[in-house]
């Protein structure tokens, strides 16, 4: 028998639905799934082989802790039970309303909400990502993974390409605006469950729509592995409104890819909240192609314990004209760690850039720590770009004022992180998705204090 | 308006000029333990030099080039074409006459006048690798300061000189100061003595005047506690065909309470890489400041840090690089925060002409458990003309509830309408750009003495006159 | 000969042309007053004028006092005695305004001689007295954060001290309240005499009331349509635009 696998420590477990990932994408069979796309995996698979496994001395990969990325733990999940299934779907609470809901756990496919008869006939497509590849394989396969993952994770973009198997395609034709927002659930539930959920969004010209995903754990204490990406493509004049909120369990490991295409005249925000995970790591790329075009990246996260966060972010200017405003947030209690490595770029003839990058951090305890890699590459004229990066506390005479109103300190501490989050939230176009990130926020500060 | 410019090759009067070569001691061209043996020979190192340059050797070849994140350009030196010591053969003068005329005529095209020389604390002149002229002032030799050439440092005074040697920045910080620390010669050794204050600045002027020559100058100053000293070094370089690499190593150390201020004008010819390394110690309520400014070289890469080990101790570093066409500035700084209460200061901004590339790198630690350290970083950049280029890459790492660090960057650039304004006005497209130019580091230039602030206004004025038209 | 002749004018930016064929005169010691809509062209005049570079002449012809400026470079205009009060001047971060004249008033002297600096400041601060001025606001740097008012004083003061043969005042009156008017408009009288020729642009009558012209042009579409003394200025504001426009433009044009 030959082992296939360089970076394979451990003999494949004998149970092939509990075999590790890394045992190859052999060990998991698919019939579903179409030959063609087989046939990528496989090939992504011998890239994801080839490729080597991050190292510190790597820019892209400076102040990470590149220790946590041992793979050889996480299994491909077996199928859950009825019993679980069911508890996950009433679990699986986020907007009170909606256009349309699809909800996974470990990569499967559990349930919809069927979009209104009045979008599907305007051609909204809204499916999970193994029926859009047959029913649309023309649209789909032009944007799958069509751009390659430059800001140091081109290797687990080569893993999730290679053991992808579910997740969301969207999208929405020329002209058409979707009111209500879209919602995802991507649940982790097996012990060391390893999965790949996958969003792919794509905006014609003049579509406006709002997709929320909500990436979750159904046990704090289960460790698990999650290697998604997210690819947005706005078209001309569209506006896409993305949101991620991440909340795994605190034994998670993490890797989420994002690749932003903005086109003419068109606007983009994302926003990533980060509550969860052991080591949460985020690349978000946001490549402004047209004219005209707005990026809008949004990001906050809030540490406890030895939870670590490391965000990864290219604001590319390709085309003249455009603008990107970037604005992460961080409050990091315990031995959190955050590092932010953030590059704006402006390229030959994209003139007339405006680009801004802000990041703030809080820091809580004595313990947490924050690393800040601010960047900018300007190689065209009549740019305005600034960028800022700051690190320091809660101020004393603010939690004095609270204190002598009566107001106990943990609440009061509580009251001024959320007042410090929330010029990020504060850019969000829609009052109810504010409310709902500021709940989730408000439960992670719930359970810590409790 | 602004025209592109594609053949930028600024006539420095001041910098482009060569006396015959009459060296009588050369150690010949590539390094090998035989080269370091030959200048240990040839300078009489004490033994434990001579050891010291061997084991930087080896450090040397075992160190790789950081290109994995600096310029590729560094891959253009070859180590094997260059000549790593050269001497005139003479001893460091004491006064005017007996230095030679050939190096007299250096001296007055590159606009010392004699008055101000007078006017000068003292003068540690470099011409090639040896100190050929030398003179302290009276007063400040009774004061009980001492400024020699390292070479004379180490060896009369090694009590002072191999405490603090090398422990700044160690032999292996990094491959540059590695190459150093085997081949150095010249460069100054100061000793100021507790509560010394000397008043007027120390200057060290010094040329590079060989083809192919590298020049690995070594400077060591240690103020005692309390004493004050400032510190000014210039350089202008001849223009050649061939690369030539500078890499110095130059070590701060500011005992209790004492302040040191570094202030560095360079204006290398375009060919040169300028590769060095610059740091300093602050104990407890000291103050190291550089003050540098770059022009000129084909790659400049210097990151002046200061480690902040006392209580209170204070680190600057104000820089101004001009990245004139073809060439790149890669400069910035580092603060190591090591103690409670230590703040640190960066102001840097850049100016990149044509094609010209200026890059800020800085690095700023604020390990855990220090109560209020604070941090100020600010970087500008001014770019002209298309094709120019500017890169900010920080790295701040801060742990703990007691300190602050804020780091703002900006570009900006002259506009054709603030050119057009001033014309209407009178100017030249030159002089507007000037005017400009000098507009953006003005609030810098006021932080230089004033004889430094002239000359580098000067200097701003001739990058300028090359970069229009 | 002491005279700004413009001759038959055209002038385009990217292939589109703005002034079509536009004649004008403005002797020494007159103020003449260009009023039309917005987009007729004045401020494209303003800043051909003074040889900005985003506008091409394709033909005519302009001297001054019998020399022809088209073919020179904006710094050799200003330096032969022609200013332009910029209606958006430019912020020059980090250049006082004390050094920035200093600069243009040396720019002026002959090649070798240098300005001394105590004549120069008296002459600032004469100036500025004239202006009515603070001395603080030489050491401010140009027209960074300055209000609108703050800045056409500016213009008006390095008028002052650069002492032009022609002035060309390119809509000097537009971000300024009444009082900030009257003040600019003060200090454009106070330069007012024989050595000096003024062609003031504007969109509105008011500022007329304060710098009364001695004639008054009316430009529509890139030609000057209609001249007259400074009671035409009245008239305009009375009937608007149009009335140039459908009873004197149109019926040219048809008859």
């Amino acid at each position: 028998m030959s082992n296939p696998s360089a970076v394979l420590e451990e003999k494949p477990a004998v149970e092939p639905k509990t075999a590790s990932i890394l045992a190859g994408i052999q060990s998991r069979v698919d019939d579903k799934l179409p030959v063609w796309f087989g046939e990528q995996q496989r090939v992504a698979w011998t890239q994801f082989q080839s490729l080597p496994m991050p190292v510190r001395t790597d820019q892209a990969w400076r102040f990470s802790s590149v220790g946590v990325l041992d793979l050889a733990p996480y299994i491909t999940p077996p199928s859950l039970k009825e019993s679980d299934s069911r508890e996950i779907l009433e679990r699986s609470v986020g907007l009170e309303e909606t256009s349309g809901r699809l909800v996974f756990a470990d990569d499967q496919f559990l349930e919809r909400d069927i979009l209104s008869e009045k979008l599907r006939h305007a051609g909204v497509i809204f499916q999970p990502l193994e029926r859009a590849m047959i029913e649309h394989e023309d649209l789909f396969r032009r944007h799958f993974m069509s751009q390659p993952a430059t800001l140091g994770s081109a290797k687990f973009a080569a893993l999730h390409e290679a053991l992808v198997r579910s997740g969301t395609f969207l999208y929405v034709p020329r002209g058409v605006e979707v009111a209500l927002p879209l919602e995802t659930f991507h649940w982790l539930h097996a012990e060391n469950a390893a999965i790949f959920p996958h969003t792919l969004v794509v905006a014609e010209e003049l579509a406006k729509v709002t997709l929320v995903e909500h990436f979750r754990s159904t046990s704090g204490q289960r460790p698990g592995f999650s290697c998604g990406v997210n690819d947005l493509i706005v078209g001309a004049g569209a506006k896409v409104t993305y949101i991620c909120a991440q909340d795994w369990s605190d034994k998670t490991l993490s890797i989420q890819i994002n690749d932003t295409t903005v086109g003419r005249d068109a606007t983009a925000l994302n926003l990533h909240l980060g509550l969860g995970g052991k080591y949460s790591r985020l690349e978000s790329l946001s490549r402004l192609t047209g004219e005209g075009a707005h990026s809008d990246m949004l990001a906050v996260a809030i540490g406890d314990d030895a939870q670590e966060f490391d965000a990864r972010t290219l604001q590319d200017h390709v085309s003249p004209h455009t603008n990107s405003d970037l604005l992460f947030k961080n409050a990091l209690n315990g031995r959190a760690r955050i590092t932010f490595g953030g590059l704006i770029r402006v390229e030959p003839h994209a003139h007339f850039t405006d680009a801004y990058q802000k990041v703030r951090n809080l820091l809580l305890s004595d313990d947490a720590e924050a690393n800040s890699m601010p960047g900018l590459e300007i190689l065209a004229d009549n740019v305005k770009c600034s960028h800022g990066a700051t690190s320091g506390q809660i101020d004393d005479e603010e939690m004095f004022y609270l204190l002598a109103r009566g107001i106990p300190a943990p609440a009061a501490r509580q009251l001024l992180v959320g007042g410090f989050l929330n010029e990020v939230l504060e850019r969000l176009p829609d009052e109810v998705l504010v409310a709902k990130l500021e709940e989730l926020i408000a439960e992670k500060f719930a359970r810590r204090t409790r | 308006m602004v025209k592109q410019n594609t053949t930028l090759d600024i006539e420095r009067n001041l910098g482009n000029f060569a006396y015959p070569e009459t060296h009588t001691h050369d150690a010949g061209i590539g390094l090998s333990e035989k080269t370091i043996h030959y200048i240990s020979d040839v300078k009489q190192d004490p033994d434990w030099v001579r050891e010291f340059r061997l084991n930087a050797y080896k450090t040397f070849l075992s160190k790789p080039m950081p290109t994995h994140w600096a310029s590729k350009d560094l891959e253009a030196i070859v180590f094997d074409n260059i000549r790593y010591y050269l001497s005139g053969g003479t001893q460091a003068k004491r006064t005017w006459e007996e230095v030679p005329d050939d190096v007299k005529r250096t001296f007055e095209r590159l606009g010392i006048p004699e008055q101000e020389r007078k006017f000068l604390a003292g003068v540690e002149a470099q011409f090639d690798s040896e100190a050929v002229y030398s003179n302290i002032k009276k007063a400040v030799g009774e004061q009980g300061v001492i400024f020699v050439g390292s070479a004379d440092g180490l060896k009369e005074h090694p009590e002072i000189f191999r405490k603090w040697f090398g422990k700044v920045i160690p032999t292996g910080d990094n491959k540059f100061s590695a190459l150093n620390s085997a081949v150095f010669s010249g460069g100054s050794f100061i000793y100021v003595p507790p509560g010394v204050k000397v008043k007027h600045p120390l200057q060290a002027y010094f040329r590079i005047n060989a083809e192919n020559f590298g020049q690995f100058e070594r400077t060591l100053i240690i103020c005692d506690e309390g004493a004050e000293l400032t510190y000014m070094e210039g350089c202008t370089a001849p223009k050649f065909n061939t690369a030539t690499l500078h890499s110095a190593v130059v070590e701060l150390v500011a005992l209790k309470g004492a302040k040191i201020q570094y202030i560095t004008v360079q204006n290398w010819s375009n060919n040169v890489f300028n590769l060095v390394t610059k740091r300093g110690l602050a104990h407890e309520e000291a103050e190291v400041k550089w003050i540098d400014c770059n022009i000129g070289s084909r790659l400049t890469m210097k990151y002046p840090g200061v480690v902040m080990k006392g209580r209170k101790a204070r680190g600057e570093v104000i820089s101004i690089a001009l990245a004139g066409d073809g060439q790149h500035q890669d400069t910035g700084a580092k603060m190591v925060h090591a103690a409670d209460e230590t703040t640190s200061n960066i102001i840097s901004k850049s100016i990149s002409i044509g094609t010209g590339r200026a890059t800020y790198r800085g690095l700023v630690h604020v390990p855990k458990h220090l109560k209020n350290c604070k941090n100020n970083t600010e970087c500008d950049a001014l770019l002209i003309n298309a094709n120019s280029r500017t890169d900010t890459y920080p790295a701040i790492t801060v742990r703990g509830t007691g300190n602050a660090v804020q780091h703002e960057a900006s570009v900006s650039q002259v506009s054709a309408e603030q050119i057009f304004y001033m014309q209407q006005r009178g100017l030249t497209e030159a002089q507007a750009m000037s005017l400009s130019v000098n507009g953006f580091v003005n609030d810098l230039v006021r932080q230089f003495p004033m004889e430094y602030s002239v000359e580098l206004k000067r200097l701003i004025e001739l990058e300028m006159e090359g970069s229009v038209g | 000969m002491d005279q700004l002749v413009i001759q038959d004018l055209h002038v385009s930016i990217d292939e589109q042309e703005i002034i079509r064929g536009l004649s004008l005169t403005v002797p020494k010691g007159e103020v003449h007053a260009i009023m039309g809509p917005n987009g007729s062209g004045k401020s494209t005049l303003a800043k051909v004028l003074a040889g900005h570079p985003d506008y091409t002449v394709t033909s005519g012809s302009v001297t001054m006092d019998g020399e022809n400026i088209l073919e020179t470079e904006p710094d050799e205009r200003a330096r032969k005695g022609l200013f332009l009060a910029f209606q958006y001047p430019s912020e020059i971060p980090g250049v006082t305004i004390a050094n920035f004249l200093r600069a243009a008033v040396q720019a002026r002297m002959p090649e070798g001689e240098e300005l001394e600096a105590t004549d120069y400041y008296a002459q600032l601060y004469k100036k500025m007295d004239l202006l009515g001025m603070d001395r603080s606001f030489t050491s401010r740097s140009v027209n960074e954060g300055f209000s609108g008012g703050e800045k056409k004083r500016n213009e008006i003061l390095q008028m002052a001290m650069l002492e032009p043969k022609y002035a060309v005042l390119d809509e000097t009156d537009s971000g300024l309240d009444i009082d900030a008017l009257k003040i600019v408009a003060q200090g454009v009288n106070s330069l007012r005499g024989p050595a000096l020729g003024v062609l003031l642009i504007t969109h509105y009558q008011r500022l007329l009331n304060y710098i009364v012209p001695d004639h008054v042009h009316v430009m529509v579409k890139g030609r000057i349509e209609l001249s007259g003394g400074k009671d035409l200025a009245l008239q305009l504001e009375e009937k608007g635009y149009d009335w140039v426009r459908e009873d004197i433009v149109e019926p040219a044009l048809t008859s």
